[in-house]
């Protein structure tokens, strides 16, 4: 409960952030707040319920496409294609769930993979000329909010806080409900938690629908940060980095979620000159945590109730 | 009068062993019965078959009269029958208190979106629930260990814990595999202590050992199994002094690996 207070404060305090950075670094801030986001919803898969999803960047880029489109082509304003890209995302984590919970951890691991793959394949590809190929779609347009143009960068970090907050929020009840606690027993033990009465696959599906209509909802806010969308955002790369926050940050933890985030995205904006060795230097950050901390660097706490 | 559960000539095979060969046998309601035989009887498969871990090959499973042949485990749990497994099945990261909270789980009707917006319904369902299993720790004497790490205390007490998450279920019926297993003198007589408890409230039990004197003292009704198939039934002084049960059980084929 401290925790929850102590981690309401500092998202409190982060919405004054524009008043102590300069643009640039509350661009820095905006990306921290999509990118957890991206992060705390692969957590729901791969750190609660324990399924290697190494495609999640497919439902980011998802939300991020179906803003581009219906933005750019049909002028639907930004935030009222929120919830269209959350469903068609969560629709798709359902769909592709469908053949993957049927797998073994690896086997899984590796069909996600191919899932990312095809993804990238057919954004590049321009079906039906909507995605734009490998340039992608530019020119999108800025929220508006009460008729109110959240142009400034200050006003976009402040909606993708306030979506951090929201998604934070969802995380902190998902501990304490049946749905989060099903998530649990099924990666500790399938059998026992079957034995129980946990329906294994209408759980797994589920976890996959939520964690990818959460992607698509940092995938929205992705498009709008960077008014342009293109393949090359959501590579297998991007996956595997996502995958690396969980793993390493703490799974099922979200402090060791946001923290891991946070190594990732803004440690190397801090030393800038050196952003170019952004993978080298958490390649072995992977390596030591795994070696010497295999539970994480913020581990989830045990809950005593 | 229908049996609680009842098996119908229930066979099952893995590659060419016959592991389960023409079995039947029917529990009755509020009866302790004991399933017995020698290592590798197929005890362990036959509850395996029952909870849907397995799907029988031949033969009927029924559940009150009705047909549960092949369900599912978590269909068979809606059921109200639970198990607890030979080799203790607890969720390693969480605490006693967790793991019993586990087993309320069915009893839980709230949807998942509640629980994410953590609605007024929802809460109160999850204090009720909470209320449920300090209940039952209290009743199986585990509410000191219930902040504890499941899987740091001694055998006996993980088994308490399993026989607890069985009953947070609020079964018909629970299947105990091998309950005494790695238990010492005292936990063992303790053990005979909560399963008579737990069938004062009602409960059906049915219980693998490959011990007797357990299964002798406790059971009102004993199947004895060797080699997948039934060679006696009836009451501990009958089945005792059934010859067949005797070389069963003295014979050579005592030392073979469970299946």
């Amino acid at each position: 409960m401290r925790r929850a207070k102590l981690g309401t404060l500092i998202w409190a305090a982060g919405l004054a952030l524009p008043f102590a950075l300069d643009s640039s670094w509350v661009s820095v801030a905006a990306f921290f707040a999509i990118y957890a986001i991206t992060a705390l919803s692969e957590d729901i898969i791969l750190g609660r319920a324990g399924i290697f999803d190494m495609g999640h960047a497919v439902y980011f880029g998802i939300g991020a496409y179906v803003t581009a489109i219906l933005n750019t082509t049909l002028n639907i304003p930004i935030l009222l294609t929120i919830p269209v890209a959350m469903l068609v995302a969560a629709g798709v984590g359902a769909l592709l769930s469908a053949p993957l919970i049927r797998l073994r951890g690896d086997y899984l691991l590796v069909a996600t993979i191919g899932f990312n793959a095809i993804f990238v394949l057919a954004m590049q590809n321009n079906p039906g000329g909507i995605t734009g190929g490998s340039d992608g779609i530019t020119g999108i347009g800025v929220p508006t909010l009460f008729g109110l143009q959240l142009e400034s960068q200050s006003s976009m970090f402040w909606l993708d806080w306030v979506a951090l907050g929201a998604v934070l929020l969802l995380m902190h009840n998902l501990d304490g409900c049946e749905f989060g606690r099903a998530l649990r027993y099924l990666k500790q033990d399938e059998l026992a938690a079957s034995t129980l009465g946990v329906d294994a696959r209408k759980v797994k599906t589920l976890a996959f629908a939520l964690g990818a209509g959460l992607a698509g909802l940092a995938g929205t806010l992705f498009a709008v940060q960077l008014s342009t969308v293109s393949p090359s955002s959501f590579l297998f790369t991007e996956s595997v980095t996502l995958f690396a926050i969980v793993i390493v940050g703490g799974q099922g933890s979200i402090p060791g979620v946001l923290f891991g985030t946070a190594l990732m995205f803004v440690v190397p904006q801090i030393f800038r000159g050196l952003a170019e060795y952004r993978y080298f230097v958490f390649g072995i950050a992977m390596i030591a945590v795994m070696v010497l901390r295999p539970q994480g660097l913020l581990p989830r706490k045990r809950i005593a109730t | 009068m229908t049996a609680l559960l009842e098996l119908d000539g229930v066979g099952m095979s893995f590659g060419g062993l016959r592991a389960v060969d023409d079995l039947s046998f029917g529990v009755e309601e509020g009866q302790i019965v004991g399933l017995i035989g020698p290592n590798g009887a197929g005890k362990t498969t036959v509850f395996n078959l029952i909870t849907g871990v397995y799907k029988p090959k031949a033969g009927i499973i029924r559940w009150q009269g009705i047909e549960i042949t092949g369900a599912k485990p978590a269909r068979v749990a809606g059921l109200g029958l639970r198990r607890t497994f030979q080799t203790i099945r607890l969720f390693s990261d969480m605490s006693v208190f967790e793991n019993v909270r586990a087993g309320c789980h069915l009893a839980a009707r709230q949807q998942w979106w509640q629980g994410l917006l953590s609605l007024p319904a929802q809460r109160r369902e999850e204090a009720e629930l909470t209320a449920r299993t300090h209940e039952i720790l209290r009743r199986l004497d585990l509410d000191s260990v219930a902040d504890s790490p499941a899987t740091s205390l001694s055998y006996g007490v993980q088994r308490r814990v399993e026989l607890a998450r069985t009953l947070a279920g609020q079964p018909k019926l629970i299947i105990l595999d091998e309950p005494a297993a790695g238990l010492n003198e005292s936990e063992s007589a303790g053990l005979n202590e909560t399963i008579y408890a737990i069938r004062e409230t009602g409960v059906t039990i049915l219980l693998v050992e490959h011990d007797m004197n357990v299964v002798m003292q406790v059971s009102d009704h004993i199947v004895v199994i060797n080699f997948g198939r039934k060679i006696a039934e009836g009451d501990a002084a009958s089945v005792r002094a059934n010859p067949d049960v005797i070389e069963a059980y003295l014979g050579r084929d005592s030392d073979e690996e469970d299946v």
